[in-house]
């Protein structure tokens, strides 16, 4: 077994280090676990300040008191992505409290496996809504103040499965293959206001989701089953939008980066 | 101990920058260019800053002078951690019907063979050291394609297809290999060509950030897939273009 995370030992240089998103505002979806946490994390270790935004509010409520443990300044918000009024609270107190935003990662997401033939119009509803809507409503409630400022970062968490597919996840395949078209739309939108916009799709990853419909055992050996050997950890993928949201990707808008370990090439 | 990065066409434009990135994160730095005045002119900028940095003079297409040039940073500096292929060009712009086979093998050779040669030396000794990052270069076009420009975007193509396979097939090694495919870039070979306003003009209101990319735009991107934020990352392609494609 190889750690590639152990050898690469790339970073940092001769100089002394400087925080990347310093006082920078970013509006975390979904921010209250998995992933979702590990950007809220990863951000605030970078200087940003951060809006946790969560359906479930104790979890939300959790990953905030651990980002002010680490110095950070953080709040929680409760929210349903796909309630246009909630989306409208969040803007609300996301500039009631900071008085801007500089980064929006939309990675609220759901799913409900099932046949197509199973699936209910609800659940299809519901899928679509949150996964796809969200990054509508998002969109609309921050945009306007990222336009203003002539700058902002909007990063959507799409999936592997946009591309491959899913057995049981059309709904979300749909959805999430859905929000790359989105995302390549609004940075073309958005492109000359200075604002990009960009899709990661990461593969399946160590986080409670892969648990859902399988034992522990089978989950981890099928995390493990990637051509670089290594389980995809929510870090694997907070990194490359870290690297998104900072200035180094200042030139880059309208694209959908793949972090799967080397399991999809696309 | 600092980590060795071997950057193939660091003399000029793109390759320049990355050494400059590579350098200021304290890397040891190889400009490995046909180009040897160049090379050296790079080498001693970034020499100045007080990072290790080298010149070698290496054609891509030429398997002996590849081979010798990983052998001689191998025995200098005892392992390659990152190889970043940016040796290239478009070499000519004209109609299919007037490219001589020997035009067209020479853009292969250029972009693609050298690609292949300089990968299957640094990934020997990759292999050895069980652990290391490769990053080829394609362009746009590899995906757009480009009129008058067709051996190119193949050659560029074909850079994305061989990037795939390599990643596979290294990445048991702990060897991870990424490509990066830039848009229109400001390098000094490229703005020879055309003035700044004819290029205002031609790709300012194709591309939605507004501009064309500075070259230090792209060092960043290859920067990146040589940390461990990247070490999930292997077999893809990366697009800088300011939203173009």
């Amino acid at each position: 077994m190889i750690a590639p995370n152990a050898s690469e030992g790339i970073r940092g240089g001769t100089r002394k280090r400087m925080m990347r998103l310093k006082d920078k505002v970013a509006v975390i979806t979904g921010g209250a676990q998995g992933i979702g946490r590990a950007i809220c994390l990863s951000m605030a270790r970078e200087g940003a300040r951060i809006v946790v935004a969560d359906l479930q509010c104790e979890k939300a409520n959790g990953v905030t008191a651990e980002l002010q443990a680490i110095g950070a300044e953080a709040i929680a918000v409760e929210v349903n992505v796909a309630n246009e009024m909630s989306v409208k609270r969040l803007a609300d107190q996301t500039f009631e409290r900071f008085g801007r935003i500089d980064i929006l990662v939309n990675d609220a997401g759901i799913y409900l496996k099932a046949p197509v033939v199973n699936k209910s119009e609800d659940d299809w509803d519901r899928t679509i809504n949150v996964n796809l809507g969200g990054n509508f409503l998002c969109a609309r409630a921050f945009v306007p103040a990222m336009r203003e400022q002539k700058s902002g970062r909007i990063i959507s968490i799409a999936s592997s499965i946009a591309h491959t597919g899913g057995r049981q996840f059309a709904d979300y395949a749909a959805s999430k293959a859905a929000i790359i078209g989105f995302v390549k739309a609004l940075a073309r939108e958005l492109g000359p206001e200075g604002i990009t916009v960009n899709a990661i799709c990461p593969g399946s990853a160590n986080t409670d989701m892969p648990r859902r419909h399988r034992t522990e055992e089978e989950t981890m050996a099928r995390l493990r089953s990637t051509p670089l050997g290594h389980v995809l950890e929510p870090d694997d993928i907070a990194g490359p939008i870290l690297f998104l949201a900072s200035d180094a990707a200042a030139y880059i808008t309208g694209q959908v980066y793949n972090i799967n370990c080397g399991t999809v090439m696309i | 101990m600092s980590l060795v990065a071997v950057i193939t066409g660091g003399g000029n434009g793109i390759g320049r920058a990355v050494a400059h990135r590579f350098g200021r994160a304290g890397m040891t730095v190889v400009i490995a260019d046909s180009d040897h005045a160049a090379a050296e002119q790079v080498r001693g900028e970034i020499a100045e800053s007080g990072v290790q940095a080298d010149a070698l003079s290496v054609d891509v297409t030429n398997a002996r002078e590849v081979m010798a040039l990983v052998s001689d940073v191998a025995q200098r500096f005892g392992r390659i951690d990152a190889l970043a292929n940016i040796a290239g060009g478009s070499l000519y712009t004209k109609r299919i019907e007037d490219f001589t086979w020997t035009e067209f093998k020479r853009v292969i050779d250029t972009n693609l063979k050298g690609t292949f040669l300089m990968c299957r030396e640094v990934a020997r000794l990759m292999q050895k050291q069980r652990a290391g990052r490769i990053i080829n270069t394609a362009s746009n076009y590899a995906v757009t394609g480009s009129a008058f420009r067709a051996p190119y975007s193949a050659a560029k193509a074909g850079i994305v297809g061989f990037t795939k396979s390599l990643a596979l097939e290294l990445a048991p090694d702990g060897i991870r290999v990424n490509t990066v495919a830039p848009g229109p870039t400001d390098t000094p070979r490229v703005m020879e060509k055309e003035t700044p306003e004819a290029r205002r003009q031609r790709w300012y209101s194709a591309i939605p950030l507004g501009r064309t990319a500075q070259p230090e735009d792209l060092a960043e991107l290859y920067y990146f897939l040589t940390t461990p934020e990247s070490a999930a990352i292997t077999g893809q392609l990366f697009h800088c273009n300011g939203g173009l494609v």
